[in-house]
This record gives structure tokens, C-alpha cells and sequence, in this order.
């Protein structure tokens, strides 16, 4: 068998059909095994009472909103160097979903800073520079709607989604550069975690529940993305003949 | 397992707020999905003459 065929987007199209179920069947039971750990098995939090429950899905949708920026960019970036279309067309199946995470880790640190900080929103350099990524995201996907054709709105995205990868390590390490509102991280990746067992298990299963769930909904809209390009081509080709 | 206080001692709004705006976003984003699929493969029924080769089903296979 030989694995390149499926660089094609011709060749991946099914393949990426064959894979949809097996991602978003244990998405959905990861989700409710997080929410039952998260609410049935972690304890109250001494400090915040039940009002922290609300960081299994804030950290990890927060993660995934700067993970799957990296993975774009690198997508983005691999499409524009080896002008591999599936690669671009990757690039843009991801940014709705990032952006979308993004979000959901904004309000849900605002649902959280209100009865924590006593404010929905400050402009703390942690808040900012998830803020400013939802921007690039925004970008991205405004621009390649912006431009007809789509080779030209692969590269234009590449360059836009390689220059706004700065802002990903801005965002991890904002909390030890600037004096800031927001808490330090909880996972480290050197040393413990200071958090309980069942807190840290419920936000590790929601953490792989978003990634397979990303991945599920990632690549059906990359099955509509192929389909698109391929009927605008079609359709091109029809009208020129 | 202890059954959890749904009004969270008193941040219930916060709580089922987040998640219920993540439920929302979720939704959202599997059914516009399944509405872009679905608008493009009425396009091809309506006009199957430019049915693109992904749909084919043909396994152009080139090499083993």
C-alpha cells in the first residue's frame, strides 16, 4: 500500500469519510466520562468552592485554541512550501474550529473571572493575547474568503497564520512575563501538577475528548472543502471548454 | 459518588453558563456542517454531469 496516494485530496476524501465515526463516537463518550469525573468525583475546591468546576473546559478548550493554531500554521505552511494542496486545504478545515475553541475559552474565563476576580474582563496580558489570537484566527479565515482563487488564498492565509505563531508562546508564558490577574499554570511540564487527582483526570479525559472531537469535525469539513474546490474546478473546466 | 448541588454553592450561573455556551457552540458547529455537506452534494445531484471524481468511487489505484 502505498501511503502518498493519499496526499491527494481525490484519494482522501473517502478515507477521511471511513474515519469521521471512529474519532467522533469517543469524542462524545470521553465528554461524558470528563463531566461525570469533573462533577460527580472531584471534590469542591477549598478556595473556590463549585465556581472551579468550570476549568474543565476552560483549560482545555484554551489549550486546543493555541494547539490547533500551531497545527494550522504548520499546515498553512507545509501548503505554501511544497505547494501541497491538501495540506492548505487542512489549514483552513482547522481555523473555524480553533477559532471556535478560542471562544469558548474566552467565556468561559469570563463566567469564571466575574465571580472569581469580581470582573468579566480586564485587559491582563493572558486575556489580551488569547484575544488577539481569536483576531488571527478571524484573519485567516476572512482572508481566504476575501480571495477567488484558492491557491492564491492558500498562500495569503500561510503567510498571515507563520507570522501570528509568535503569539502562541506569548500566550503560554504571559503568565510568568507579565504580572498579571490570571493564575500560573496548573500543569507543569517539569515537576507536579498542583492540583487534586480527580480535578487533573476530569480535565486530562475533556482535553482528549476536544482533540478527538477536533479531529472528527476537522476532517468532515475538510470532506466539504475537497468537494467545493473540486465542483469550482469542474465547473471551470465546463465553462472554458 | 455524591450527587452534585446543581446550584453549585450559589455560582450555578457561572457553571451551567459555560458549559451550556460550549453545548451551543458545539451544536452550532456540527449542524452548519451537516448543512454545508448537504448543499453540496444537492449540487451534484442537480447537475451530475460535473460530478467531481471524488465522488466517482473509482479507486484510481497507480501503484500496489
Amino acid at each position: 500500500m502505498n501511503l502518498y496516494k493519499y496526499a491527494s485530496p481525490t484519494m482522501f476524501y473517502p478515507l477521511a469519510g471511513k474515519l469521521i465515526p471512529w474519532f467522533a463516537v469517543p469524542a462524545a463518550l470521553l465528554f461524558a466520562a470528563g463531566m461525570y469525573v469533573g462533577f460527580f468525583i472531584a471534590p469542591t475546591d477549598f478556595q473556590q468552592g463549585d465556581a472551579y468546576r468550570i476549568i474543565f473546559i476552560h483549560v482545555p478548550a484554551a489549550w486546543m485554541g493555541m494547539f490547533l493554531y500551531v497545527l494550522m500554521a504548520i499546515y498553512a505552511g507545509i501548503g505554501w512550501a511544497f505547494n501541497a494542496r491538501l495540506s492548505s486545504m487542512m489549514a483552513s478545515a482547522i481555523a473555524i474550529t480553533g477559532a471556535m475553541f478560542t471562544l469558548v475559552s474566552l467565556v468561559t474565563g469570563a463566567f469564571w473571572g466575574k465571580p472569581t476576580w469580581g470582573t468579566w474582563w480586564v485587559w491582563d496580558a493572558r486575556m489580551t493575547s488569547t484575544l488577539i489570537l481569536l483576531f488571527l484566527y478571524a484573519g485567516f479565515i476572512s482572508l481566504q474568503a476575501a480571495i477567488d482563487d484558492p491557491r492564491r488564498a492558500d498562500r495569503a492565509g500561510a503567510v498571515l497564520a507563520l507570522v501570528g505563531v509568535i503569539n502562541v508562546p506569548i500566550i503560554y508564558f504571559s503568565v510568568q512575563w507579565w504580572n498579571t490577574l490570571h493564575q500560573g499554570a496548573t500543569i507543569r511540564i517539569l515537576g507536579k501538577p498542583t492540583i487534586a487527582a480527580p480535578m487533573l483526570a476530569a480535565m486530562l479525559i475533556m482535553l482528549a475528548a476536544c482533540w478527538l472531537y477536533s479531529v472528527a469535525v476537522v476532517l468532515s469539513r475538510l470532506r466539504c472543502i475537497i468537494l467545493e474546490r473540486e465542483q469550482n474546478a469542474a465547473r471551470f473546466a465546463e465553462v472554458n471548454a | 459518588m455524591h450527587w452534585p448541588d446543581l446550584s453549585m454553592g450559589g455560582y450555578g450561573f457561572y457553571v451551567w453558563g459555560s458549559y451550556l455556551f460550549t453545548l451551543i457552540v458545539i451544536v452550532w458547529e456540527v449542524v452548519s456542517l451537516r448543512q454545508r455537506k448537504k448543499v453540496l452534494l444537492k449540487r451534484e445531484e442537480r447537475s451530475p454531469a460535473m460530478r467531481p471524481t471524488v465522488l466517482r468511487g473509482s479507486t484510481n489505484e497507480t501503484t500496489s
